[in-house]
């Protein structure tokens, strides 16, 4: 059963054609790798599946729901959440802080205005919950701008996670991290994987290839390749497109 | 927040005004009025400026319309504080509805512009109002409220009440759910977005907040002065209660308070001294800014804690 179905999806910035109706389905339970080289469209069509951007054309459909024109915070209820490729956390809070709003955004209202959130147990607890899953408890009361790089791409994660959603969008996840700490980051994108769709752009091959059931190929906003990780090693395409022998050769 | 010396101040409020004209010097009771009345506009500000990132430039139009539907309602024969009150709150809150849905779909210096632009628009309206005093302001008698007698010294204990019951909630509200989010849209935008919150809607309800709570003090002001001035609404206003949050510290609870207080009593100082009192003011927000960028409220906090 398909979660995600993207259809002709189109994003055009100016003369720049982003994403140029692009179609890709994601189906529940698999990792799904969307890869290409860099201008692809990939974080472009990130923005759009989150709700970040507005799409030009074409439409998105999410567990059974018709999402193109929705806010990103109705996605967001809806099972959707997304990291970013460049950190972005709430730098001053600490790591249990920065949980508890995700935490808070999902269990009921936040227009209360009287009671101090600090009371409120069971924010505290579940954030406690995602932390401890992410290995970072030892850092709980540490501001994330003092994180490493690692355990902040972690975060990053985690804040996404605390969302509670069905499909998780990983934009670039391993981005600048040596292999100890990409090494990690794979073990825990796996054993997410047991309980969430993920949807993970990743520039690191050998990360996509541990990971994936199945891959698509996005090149010049089209996605021109899906399918097993196999076939698409020995999609010729692909190859082409990697290697960078483009006959058309106007694209930089 | 520690207990002890905010009784303290209250019990030394709430003293102030026997003592005062048993020594004979009630100008400092209506001075203290006055000052309490800036620090719940700044106050005001300060919670959409300070712990919501919005540098709106046009806080005095709300303020300004408090002021001149207390002095118009008076003037059209209407004497009574329980109508006139619930009235310009609804006015100002309708207002920075109207004003905040828009501006509020801009960013940085658009968002500083389009507001000091709407603020404008409001003082030109209102001083083509000629019936309504035009550029002359319009006197404003104070009100019956039934219980007492609007003189100047239930004046000052009606502004302490106002502003205590303000600051009471504001704290509340900056440590509640809402005050949390508030101060992560500030924190990061974007992210607050991408874990579900509608950070459109939350902005536009601290913004109303902060607009009828700038109303209520403009209500006091015309009171106290018994006249609605065209100044209340001009941008040179809209300044002076963005130099008072900055002075105080911006995002500190007590930085509105204590940045109106320091603000009007240098002025008030200054203005004997010197002609050239406006340089001295400068000069000491240029201090603040360069060497306590958390405000008067930040350097008080470091040396307490």
């Amino acid at each position: 059963m398909s979660l995600l179905v993207i259809e002709h999806l189109t994003k055009q910035f100016g003369g720049l054609l982003a994403v140029n109706d692009c179609n890709l389905s994601v189906e529940v339970g698999e990792i799904h790798a969307l890869i290409g080289p860099n201008g692809a469209g990939k974080t472009t069509l990130i923005n759009q599946i989150s709700g970040a951007q507005r799409p030009t054309k074409g439409r998105i459909r999410f567990d059974g729901h018709e999402i193109t024109h929705l806010p990103q915070h109705q996605r967001v209820r809806l099972g959707l959440a997304r990291t970013f490729q460049i950190t972005n956390l709430f730098r001053s809070y600490t790591v249990l802080e920065n949980l508890e709003l995700a935490v808070q955004a999902r269990s009921g209202s936040s227009f209360r205005f009287w009671s101090p959130v600090k009371r409120e147990k069971a924010l505290r607890e579940e954030a406690e919950q995602i932390a401890e899953m992410l290995g970072l408890t030892p850092r709980n009361h540490t501001p994330a701008a003092q994180l490493s790089h690692g355990e902040q791409r972690q975060l990053e994660v985690g804040l996404a996670l605390a969302c509670k959603p069905k499909l998780l969008l990983l934009d670039e996840p391993m981005a600048g991290m040596g292999p100890e700490e990409s090494g990690q980051m794979v073990e825990l994108i796996d054993r997410l994987s047991q309980s969430v769709t993920i949807l993970l752009v990743e520039h690191d091959m050998d990360a996509v290839f541990r990971l994936a059931r199945r891959i698509s190929v996005l090149v010049y906003g089209q996605v021109i390749a899906s399918g097993p990780p196999e076939a698409i090693r020995a999609n010729p395409e692909v190859h082409k497109a990697y290697l960078g022998d483009d006959p058309g050769g106007q694209h930089p | 927040m520690r207990y002890g010396p905010i009784l303290l101040l209250l019990g030394l409020l709430l003293a102030f005004p026997p003592i005062a004209s048993a020594t004979g010097l009630e100008f400092y009771t209506g001075l203290l009025t006055k000052l309490m009345i800036f620090a719940l506009a700044a106050g005001s500000l300060n919670l959409i400026l300070g712990y919501g990132g919005m540098v709106s430039f046009g806080h005095a139009a709300y303020f300004g319309v408090g002021a001149y539907t207390a002095a118009i309602l008076a003037r059209e024969g209407v004497s009574s504080a329980w109508v006139i009150w619930p009235v310009a709150l609804a006015l100002s809150g309708l207002l920075a509805f109207l004003i905040g849905a828009v501006c509020l779909r801009t960013r940085g210096v658009y968002f500083i512009m389009i507001t000091l632009a709407f603020a404008q628009m409001i003082y030109f309206l209102v001083v083509s109002f000629k019936q309504y005093g035009g550029e002359d302001g319009l006197r404003a008698r104070r009100p019956d409220f039934g219980l007492f007698e609007l003189s100047d010294t239930t004046l000052y204990y009606l502004t302490l009440a106002v502003l205590a019951a303000v600051l009471y909630g504001l704290y509340r509200l900056v440590n509640s759910r809402f005050g949390r989010v508030l101060q992560a849209i500030r924190e990061n935008e974007s992210r607050t977005a991408a874990i579900g919150y509608p950070v459109y809607r939350f902005q536009l309800v601290a913004f109303v907040i902060a607009g009828v709570l700038a109303g209520l003090a403009g209500v006091l002001m015309a009171h106290y002065t018994e006249y609605a001035s065209p100044n209340l609404l001009a941008w040179q206003q809209s300044g002076h209660l963005m130099m008072m949050v900055i002075l105080g510290g911006v995002g500190q609870f007590w930085g509105g308070v204590l940045g109106a207080a320091t603000l009007l009593l240098v002025e008030e100082i200054l203005q004997d001294l010197t002609l050239y009192w406006q340089l001295g003011v400068g000069l000491i927000l240029l201090l603040v800014v360069l060497f306590a960028p958390r405000g008067l409220a930040g350097l008080l906090r470091r040396r307490a804690g």
